[in-house]
Parts: structure tokens; sequence; C-alpha cells
């Protein structure tokens, strides 16, 4: 084992952790990267929402559809997959003491991926690419835009391909002894979805380049979207196991969570790996390609077993900080913990906000709405975007937030900037998401069409009554959408305040509370010395089945009992249409 | 059976259960999760797109 | 006994292949039960419900459909609106609807508890078929031939919106079914499907 120059590497002055300067520095590019696409996305968003609400109807008709693109590829792809690559970085060298494999060629395909993004971007701005993010053929973009995507996914692949490198050369090095620690497994699931998604993503993307190019003759376009969702929705799911791994280190990082028990932790993320991608059928529900069989094993993650994980994680995470916390002495009966718990640091809040609204808004509309008969009254009205930004923005995007307030003290090594501001954020983004997000899935349930510039019909051959009742829907995208763009613009302005105008931070004095340092910093959680033997008693059999954590057990028993309600509601709506099939 | 009592757990000579070993395997369950996908989904997929048989357009 | 207490950042020594606490033994089983409801839903409606979208599946030539459908408007056509033929097809038929940028052709006139076989393709790229406002959705695909045995349940003058992007007309494209109950109410063409002059916005 060659010993690392000492130069390599610093040692945190708050958390003792040994850190690969390199690593830190690939970290660092690939967060404010992200920040910038999170910039285009957000100032695509407001436009958008503020053409859907058809009082205002801001843009003309080919910018909308124009920056709806743009939209899409700014934050489902460039922002979120550039926040993961800091994340994979992180998971893989700062949390194992380990080194990164070949950090000059993570320069590279970061450079690689720069390039396609950058190419992307002009494809879609100048009005070269005016095919959604999707480009489902025949509609047909300029050769440099298909070019771009590639040159990103390639870049994007083989970051993760030096992840698995960095955490197998970890292994053999001992920088760690025993298993990887439960964050960075969820890292390895999503690096591992993220090599399913882009194969898949080179497997469409090529040939439909060479298509563009006029060098093969036509793509099928039931192949093209099979093959295309595999990339399309495998990538939210990189999402979903990157946002559960981030549960799990903020709950860590601001309460002190334990991990309840390994094995049952991993099991739901192995699940993940195993069947989750599978669920990228739910696109294809009303297609003509496809068998019921397919679709139904498919859209089910293979009889649900994806949903069972995330439930699981729906119960550990919050379970995990219920117990971190009646470790340490906050035992005032069933909810006490939660009452106590530290809401103005905005690691925790954001914490809490993606955990309930990616679970009670969005994983039980998704998993409804991917039910192969309601998808029919489903697929391609607005009730999509409510479901999923439910969960890829109140979901994954408000942890990435979250991360990001630890983040900037301890990797970039700065004040959270405007503090004041920092602790409301959270709450900013997550209520106009939510006000965004019922306008959509109530306007979607009357029949109004995603991706849809003018629903007065103005300029169609027939009218359409549009029940008035829409028109409030439509304000509330509008006022949500200002709302959570207002959010979003506010992290972004203390991130780029912070990052380059921000005040250092040299030691974190314990004790007290800082400005500009979350709480979880200053006042680390701490276990007391005795802390296996609380452990044991609270998992006495004595103590009957809720256990140790009583609290957690009630709220997801309100989860499933709200997920009954909606789903059989949904299934009984269902009954009332036309008969088909 | 064990390892003396003060020995750290992982230099015990006993090796973790087969499953500990099988979800520590990271590269396995790579490949077992792009064997499901490509099967299950993708080659399933192809599969009934190909075979579809043309329309008589009755 | 239980691992060391440890959060999700720390490295996991020794054997942690451990068995779960009874707490979260029950709650694993009654998530597996509800998967196992959600995955039952799915084949159950084929049996039993009236709502599926399988159909009958083909591969086609767009024009060769287009042509097809052009053949059924001609043979069942009982009117015109806005240049669009209206056309009431006999209980039972193979009935043909075909999207193209930017229009659903023909108008379909059909009757309320009747079962006709409508087929669905695209001429040229993706559409969205959206029966509005009762929320019937299906994907257009230009090369396949979508089979759907249908049974309208309620009589109106219904519109089809295109809920798929098609390029920037998309918003322009709207078609219209008509569904008679056995008074012949709706008529075809009732003042309700007047043209909508609208501006530029």
């Amino acid at each position: 084992m060659t010993a690392p120059a000492a130069s390599l590497f610093r040692t945190c002055r708050v958390t003792g952790r040994r850190i690969h300067i390199q690593a830190e520095w690939l970290v660092k590019a690939n967060a404010v990267v992200a920040v910038v696409a999170l910039l285009v996305g957000a100032t695509a968003a407001l436009l958008l929402a503020l053409t859907r609400w058809q009082a205002v109807h801001l843009l003309p008709p080919e910018w909308y559809y124009r920056l709806l693109g743009v939209h899409g590829m700014n934050m489902l792809i460039f922002f979120i997959i550039y926040f993961e690559m800091a994340v994979l970085w992180f998971a893989g060298t700062v949390l194992l003491n380990a080194r990164p494999a070949a950090p000059k060629l993570g320069w590279t395909n970061f450079g690689l991926m720069l390039a396609g993004s950058l190419l992307v971007e002009w494809t879609q701005w100048t009005g070269r690419a005016d095919v959604m993010f999707t480009s489902y053929p025949p509609l047909k973009a300029h050769p440099v835009f298909y070019l771009g995507v590639i040159l990103f996914a390639v870049g994007a692949l083989l970051v993760v391909a030096q992840f698995f490198a960095t955490i197998l050369i970890a292994k053999r090095e001992k920088t760690y002894s025993g298993s990887l620690p439960l964050v960075v497994y969820g890292a390895a699931t999503a690096a591992i979805i993220a090599v399913i998604t882009l194969l898949h993503g080179a497997l469409i993307y090529i040939p439909t380049f060479l298509w563009s190019l006029g060098l093969i003759p036509s793509v099928d376009p039931q192949i093209y979207r099979m093959l295309w969702w595999a990339l399309g929705h495998s990538s939210q799911q990189i999402n979903v196991a990157a946002m559960v791994a981030i549960w799990y280190l903020l709950g860590g990082l601001t309460v002190g969570a334990a991990v309840l028990n390994e094995k049952v932790s991993r099991w739901a993320f192995v699940l993940y790996i195993l069947f989750i991608s599978l669920a990228s059928a739910h696109h294809l529900l009303v297609d003509p390609g496809f068998s019921p069989a397919w679709k139904i094993v498919n859209t089910s993650y293979f009889m649900y077993m994806a949903v069972l994980a995330s439930m699981v994680h729906g119960f550990t995470v919050p379970a995990g900080m219920e117990l971190g916390m009646r470790l340490r002495g906050f035992t005032q009966g069933m909810f006490g913990w939660l009452r106590r718990a530290p809401w103005g640091d905005p690691g925790f809040s954001a914490l809490i906000l993606s955990i309930v609204v990616f679970g009670f808004f969005g994983g039980i509309t998704g998993v409804t709405i991917g039910t192969e008969q309601i998808n029919i009254v489903a697929h391609n009205t607005l009730r999509v975007p409510g479901h999923f930004h439910a969960t890829v923005v109140s979901g994954t995007a408000m942890a990435f937030m979250g991360a990001t307030y630890y983040l900037l003290p301890l990797i970039f090594r700065r004040k959270v900037a405007f503090w004041g501001l920092a602790k409301a954020q959270p709450w900013l983004f997550a209520i106009g998401l939510l006000l965004l997000e019922t306008g959509m899935t109530f306007a979607g349930s009357f029949g109004i069409p995603r991706r849809h510039w003018d629903i007065s019909f103005s300029q169609a051959p027939f009218d359409v009554a549009i029940n008035p009742a829409v028109d409030l829907f439509m304000a509330m995208i509008g006022i949500g959408g200002i709302m959570a763009v207002t959010g979003a613009l506010a992290f972004i302005l203390i991130a780029v305040k912070s990052v380059f105008l921000g005040e250092a931070v040299t030691e974190i004095p314990r004790g007290t509370a800082m400005a500009g340092i979350p709480q979880g910093l200053t006042n680390p959680p701490v276990y007391p010395p005795n802390v296996d033997a609380l452990n044991q008693e609270l998992h006495a059999p004595g103590r009957g089945i809720a256990g140790a954590t009583p609290g957690t057990l009630v709220l997801v028993g309100v989860f499933l009992l709200a997920f009954m309600v909606y789903y059989f509601t949904n299934w009984k709506l269902l009954s009332f249409l036309w008969k088909i099939g | 059976m064990a390892a003396p009592p003060n020995a750290p757990p992982h230099e015990s000579a006993e090796p973790p259960p087969l499953g500990q070993r099988i979800f520590d395997n990271v590269l396995l369950l790579l490949a077992l999760g792009t064997l499901i996908m490509f099967v299950v989904f993708t080659g399933w997929g192809m599969w009934e797109i190909l075979t579809m048989p043309a329309a008589t357009l009755p | 006994m239980l691992t060391k207490v440890h959060t999700g950042l720390d490295p996991v020594p020794g054997v942690w292949w451990k068995p779960a606490h009874k707490a979260e033994k029950v709650w694993v089983a009654i998530a597996f039960g509800w998967c196992m409801v959600l995955f039952a839903m799915m084949p159950l409606w084929h049996w039993k419900g009236g709502q599926n979208p399988s159909g009958v599946r083909r591969r086609v030539e767009p024009k060769a459909f287009y042509a097809r459908t052009l053949a059924f408007a001609n043979q069942y056509k009982v009117g015109e609106d806005r240049g669009l033929p209206i056309v009431a097809p006999p209980p039972g038929a193979d009935i043909y609807l075909v999207g193209l940028t930017f229009q659903w052709y023909p108008i379909l006139r059909l009757e309320r508890g009747k079962e006709y076989m409508l087929h669905l393709s695209s001429l040229d790229v993706n559409h969205g078929f959206s029966l509005y406002p009762l929320n019937v959705n299906f994907q257009v695909v230009p090369g396949y031939d979508y089979g759907l045995r249908v049974t309208p349940t309620a009589a109106g003058d219904f519109r089809i919106l295109c809920n798929e992007f098609c390029g920037i007309g998309h918003h322009t494209m709207v078609g219209r079914v008509i569904v008679v109950d056995e008074a012949g109410q709706p008529v075809a063409d009732n003042e309700a499907a007047r043209i909508r002059r609208g501006g530029a916005r």
C-alpha cells in the first residue's frame, strides 16, 4: 500500500476526517455547475409558470415550448446529475477517508460533461432542438443536440466508473474497516442505477444521432420511447437513491439519527438496485407497443418490490431520527423527539420537508397513476408533472439543498450567507411547490394537458369548454411557481454569496450557536457513554411492538391510511369512465 | 469458536454471513441489477415490438 | 446483541446481518401485504374491471392507415363540420381515427351503450389522444395501430385534445367526438361546436 503524500490530503478541523484535496475540488466544481444549471432551469420555470397561468400567458408559443425543453434538460439532467457527481466524489472519498481513483481523469470527465451541456444548451436556446427534452422521433433536432447529450452521458458514466474504482481501492487499502457506511451504500445504489440509465442512453442516443445526420433512415418511434424512458425514468431513480442516501446523511448530521438495522436498510437499497428501473414502463402504459403482461410486471417494479423498499426507508429514516433523539434524552411522550428537534436548522427542516412531501404527495400519486389502468385518466395530463415535481423537486432537490447547508461550511469552508433567509428558504420552496403541485394535480384531473401552450384553445377549430375551477388551479400553478422559484433563487443567492464572497470558516467552536453555521456542527449530536445499554433497553421485548420508535409507527400508519384512501378512490373514479379494452 | 473476546470483530476468523457478503459485493449487485433490467424490461419489450404482427386494417 | 449504535456516516465493522426488531418486521410485513394488494389490483381489473389499455396492437404503415381512415370516413359519412367529415359507423364496426399535424380526422358520431373497435394511429409524429372532458388518454404512435374496444357510456359533444407535443401547432389540435343517446341527442351540428375566432394569443 503506497503511503499518499501528506500534501494530497487535509484534515478537517471540524470532523477530523482526512479529505483528499483533489476530490474536494471535484465536489466543489460539480456543485457549482449544478447550481448554475439550477439557475437556468429556475428562470425558465418562472416564465413557464407565468405562461400556464392562463390569465398572464406570458410567453408566445414558440418560446413556451422551447423553454419547456430547456427547463427539463437543466433541471432533470444537468442540475441533478452534476449534484450527484458531487455526492459520488464526496461519498467515495470523504466518508471513507480515501483517495479518489485517477483524479486527473475526474477533471477530463467533468470537462466532457461540461462540453456536452454547453452544446445541448446552445442547440436548445437557438431553436435547433424544439423537440422537448424527450425528443421523440419522428420529431428531429439538430445533430449537435444529440451529440451534446452523448458527451454528457459518457462523462457521467466514466465518473460513475471512477466511483466504483474509488470504493474498491478504499476497501483494498483498508481506509475504513467493515462494510461501507450506509450513506455510501446509498450512493453506490445511485451509481449502479446510473450505469443502467446511461447504458440505455447510449443505446438510444447513438442511433438517433446517426439518424439526425442522415446516416440511418429512421428510428422506430415505439422502440425509441421504450429505450428513452429506460434512460429517462431510471435517471429519476438515481435521484431517489441519492435522496435517500442524503436523508441518512442529514439525519446523522442534524440529530444523530441512528441506523435501526443495517440489514433492513440495505435490503431496501438492494431492492432498488434489482427492480426500481423496471418502472420506466409507467410512461408506456397506454402505448400500443406492449402487452398488459409486460406493462403490469414492469410498472409494478416487479410486484411492487421497489415500493416496499421505499416504504422501508420511509420507516427507517424517521425511525432512525426518533431513535437518535431518544438515545440522547429526548424521550417525552410520542413526539417529544420531533417537537424538540432543531427546526431552526435549514438542513433539518429541508430533510423533514423532503421526506414528508416526497412520501405523501409524490410517492402516493406516483404509484397510483403508475397503475396500468388508472394511467388511462392521467397520461400526459398535468397530473404527471404534479406528481414528479413532488418527488424530484420537493423530494430530491430539497434534500440536496439541505445537504448544501452543511456542504458550505464543511467543504467550501464558508459560513452560510444570509442566515435568516437560509432558515426560511426550505419552507418558502416547499410551500410554493405544494401550491404548484396541487394546482397541477387538480387541473390534470379535469383533463388539462401537460406541455400545452393554450387551454383557451383560441386558435383551435372547435371550442373547448373548460370548467371555471380550472382557472383557479392554473393560478395556483402561477403563484406557487413564483413562490417556488423565489425559494430556488434564494438558495442560489445564498450558495453563490457563501462560496464566492462568503466569510471563511476555520474553527467551529462547540457549544454556542453561530449565525451561518448549522447546529449540527456547532452542537454536534453526541451519544451518551451508555448509549448501547440504552439502545438495548429501548429494544427490550417488554416494551412491546412499538419498541424504540412509537412515534414513527404512528406516522407511517397515517401514511399507509392516506395511501389506501387515495389509491382506492382513484379506482372508483376510473370505474365511471367509458368501457375500454 | 469465536476469536478471543477482546479481538475487534473484523479480525474474527469467521467470515460474515452469506447475505452480508452478497450485499457487500457492489459489482455483483451492479451485474444483477443490469441483468434484470435488460431481460425483464428491455429484452422482453424489444421482443414484443419486434414480434408484433402487421395490421390487417379490417 | 444489537450492533453498536452508529449513524449512516459510520462504517460498520463486524456482522450486521442480524434479525430485525419486532416493530420493523411488522412494518415490513404490512408493507409487503400492501404491495401484494397493489400488484393484484391490475390483473383483477383486467378480469373484472371495465377500463383496460389492452387492445389489438399491430404494426402499420402510416400512409396505409391514413388511407384506410379516409375510406372509412367516406363509407359512413353523414355530414360535415369545419371541413371534417362527420362519420356515423354502425355499432360493432372497426372505426378509424388518425392524428396528424394538426388535426384529428374524422369526427366520429357514435351511439351510447354500443361497442366499437377504435383504431388509433398517427400519420406523422407522436400525438396524445385525450378525450375531453372525460379524460381518456392514449399515446398515438406512428407505425402502430392501437385497436381498443370502446363503449361510450355517456352522450355528449366531446373534444379530442392532443396532449403529446407534436410541433408548433400542438395547441390548435382539437378534434370532436359526438355520442348520441337513444333520442339522437346531441345532434351532429349542434350550436355548441361553433368556431372560436380567437386573437393571435
